[in-house]
């Protein structure tokens, strides 16, 4: 039983170092990067083809003519764009509101799902959508966002390269300055896009689409069926779809947008556990295929590996701390001994897609963010609080298999429109 | 149509080597000092500021920044992990005399993974925003 034990604590520790390395090596290459290629456009030619923007709003009254205001300020062409706007069976003001723009803009148009068919998350909404989309490529935005204005230029640009199925903005946040959590959050932020989707793409590996700021070509996104509503994290389902159809995901750092942060403790929660819920639902889902795939190389099964299984990593450290401290009181091999050691290390190092805090502090010096080091102590808060999110979704999830609930409820975020006064 | 060539540069760090160089020699001389120190701290201390050293050398000395700042830095940082040790050591003997010998190694072994990277991670972030205060002067200064 001890040797059992003592062999389960050292394989959960390897895992958590393996992550450790990951984040470090992403955090040389973020930093030392070799000068990007950039896509270069030559003499009297643009990549400008028909673009559909899908934008799902659930009573967002407070942001929607935020977003729908930056749409008609977009530099691409309007007789090339097309923005719908997918009212969810809105129980406040954001279905009035989207039509109002939609009168005054041609290119702006409303679909409004009644109660009978909306309010069935995210997904659902988006494939409604899908249905009405004429555009060549076709891009999703939340409603809380707020993009720059040439975002579609920088974003298609990728798409010239056929290999390039999918692409990714960066997302930063809007009202950091708010509370604690959406300080925070931009932490995370910054680490997560600066420096780990930013290293991904430069190394070759697994950029994921983070399910807003970022676009499709539609005749992939119908191949592959759209958003599929049954999981919580549509998004990395459809990253993981997108790579085993033999296709990349191109991440463009420059293709900068605004969103607005969950300001509050409670947000901050239910809005981790979908997440976590979600990518534990594309890890039981794509983990083999990925292994088996024949379009992805060694690095990019290895990579998918690891980001499939990244929320599994705070309940590895939280177990590995139960089970090592248990063991070092009780009867410790020499090797658990050394491993425990590395524990403190582990725990503030490997907190997987959170980001560590090397990778934050690196991602906030590479954008000259110089006064949030301060925080980046604190962001241990947040690796404890996932701690407790990812057990519990993992319970949530196990018991949901043996009950045989294939549906889980869809937590929405809400947008109480306090970023609105950042913007002039 | 205008011609357009699209050019987004990405801000990259052009390592300095040399500041590498000298900085992985020094920390290769703490830790082997430290390592000659083990028998009055103990091993989890070593591995903890060996950790340090690794972060630090590698992510902090190719940047910019001056080399006399980011050595003294290095030490600072490492005088602090000592400096923790030796009062977490005192806390360990002085609990002898007060609790039970276990009490303390529980409450030591469960609360370790949390106390021991906070100085890590506050001295590492610390020295981060100097190097970055002192980029950003110069910036301005070339500016103005």
């Amino acid at each position: 039983m001890i040797l059992f034990l003592n062999l389960t604590v050292t394989v959960l520790v390897a895992l958590i170092m393996a992550y450790i390395i990951r984040h470090y090596l992403f955090t040389l290459a973020a930093l030392y990067h070799k000068k990007e290629q950039f896509p270069y456009q030559s003499h009297e030619t643009k990549c400008e083809p028909a673009v559909s923007i899908l934008i799902p709003a659930r009573n967002e009254e407070h942001v929607i003519e935020r977003i729908l205001q930056r749409m008609t300020e977009l530099t691409y062409p309007k007789e090339k764009l097309e923005i719908i706007v997918i009212d969810d069976a809105s129980t406040d003001r954001t279905g009035e509101k989207a039509e109002r723009f939609a009168k005054e803009h041609k290119f702006i148009s409303v679909v409004h799902r009644g109660n009978e068919d909306g309010g069935k998350g995210k997904p659902a909404a988006l494939n409604c959508g899908l249905k009405h989309v004429s555009g060549e490529f076709v891009y999703c935005f939340d409603a809380d966002y707020y993009p720059q204005r040439d975002i579609l230029e920088k974003l298609t640009a990728c798409f010239r390269d056929p290999k390039v199925g999918a692409v990714q903005g960066r997302v930063t946040v809007l009202n950091e300055p708010n509370t604690l959590v959406t300080r925070l959050v931009a932490l995370e932020r910054t680490g997560g896009y600066r420096v780990d989707q930013f290293a991904r793409g430069e190394l070759g590996l697994i950029s994921q689409f983070g399910g807003t700021v970022g676009g499709f070509r539609r005749n992939l996104l119908e191949s592959l069926g759209g958003w599929d509503p049954d999981t919580l994290a549509e998004d990395t389902d459809l990253t993981f779809k997108v790579y085993l159809a033999g296709f990349k995901i191109k991440y463009v750092n420059h293709a900068d947008c605004y969103e607005e942060a969950v300001e509050d403790w409670r947000s901050y929660w239910r809005q981790r556990s979908r997440w976590a819920k979600g990518h534990m639902q594309c890890a039981f889902r794509h983990l083999w295929p990925i292994i088996r795939s024949k379009n992805l190389r060694l690095k990019e099964k290895v990579d998918g590996f690891l980001l499939l299984n990244v929320y599994f990593v705070p309940i590895f450290a939280g177990l590995a701390w139960i089970l090592g401290a248990a063991l070092f009181l009780l009867q410790p091999l020499s090797w658990t001994k050394i491993l425990w050691l590395t524990m403190p290390i582990a725990f503030y190092s490997a907190v997987g897609n959170f980001a560590p805090f090397f990778e934050v502090g690196i991602g906030a010096y590479l954008d000259g963010r110089n006064r949030t080091y301060w925080l980046i102590p604190l962001l241990f808060l947040t690796f404890m609080l996932n701690m407790l999110i990812c057990t519990k979704a993992f319970i949530d999830l196990c018991i949901s298999k043996i009950t045989g609930k294939k549906r889980h409820a869809w937590s929405k975020t809400i947008h109480n429109g306090k970023g609105n006064h950042y913007i002039k | 149509m205008t011609s357009v060539e699209e050019r987004f540069d990405c801000s990259r760090v052009k390592p300095n080597l040399v500041h590498l160089a000298v900085g992985s020699g020094f920390a290769a001389a703490v830790i082997v000092s430290h390592v000659q120190l083990v028998r009055f701290l103990d091993m989890s201390a070593l591995v903890s500021i060996s950790f340090f050293n690794l972060l630090f050398v590698f992510l902090l000395f190719p940047l910019e920044g001056s080399l006399l700042s980011k050595v003294c830095l290095l030490f600072a940082g490492n005088s602090v992990g000592v400096l923790w040790y030796l009062i977490q050591l005192s806390l360990k003997e002085a609990s002898l005399f007060f609790l039970s010998t276990d009490t303390f190694k529980i409450i030591n072994l469960v609360a370790w993974p949390l106390i021991d990277f906070v100085w890590i991670v506050s001295i590492w972030s610390l020295s981060l925003s100097v190097l970055a205060s002192a980029k950003r002067k110069t910036e301005g200064l070339e500016q103005s």
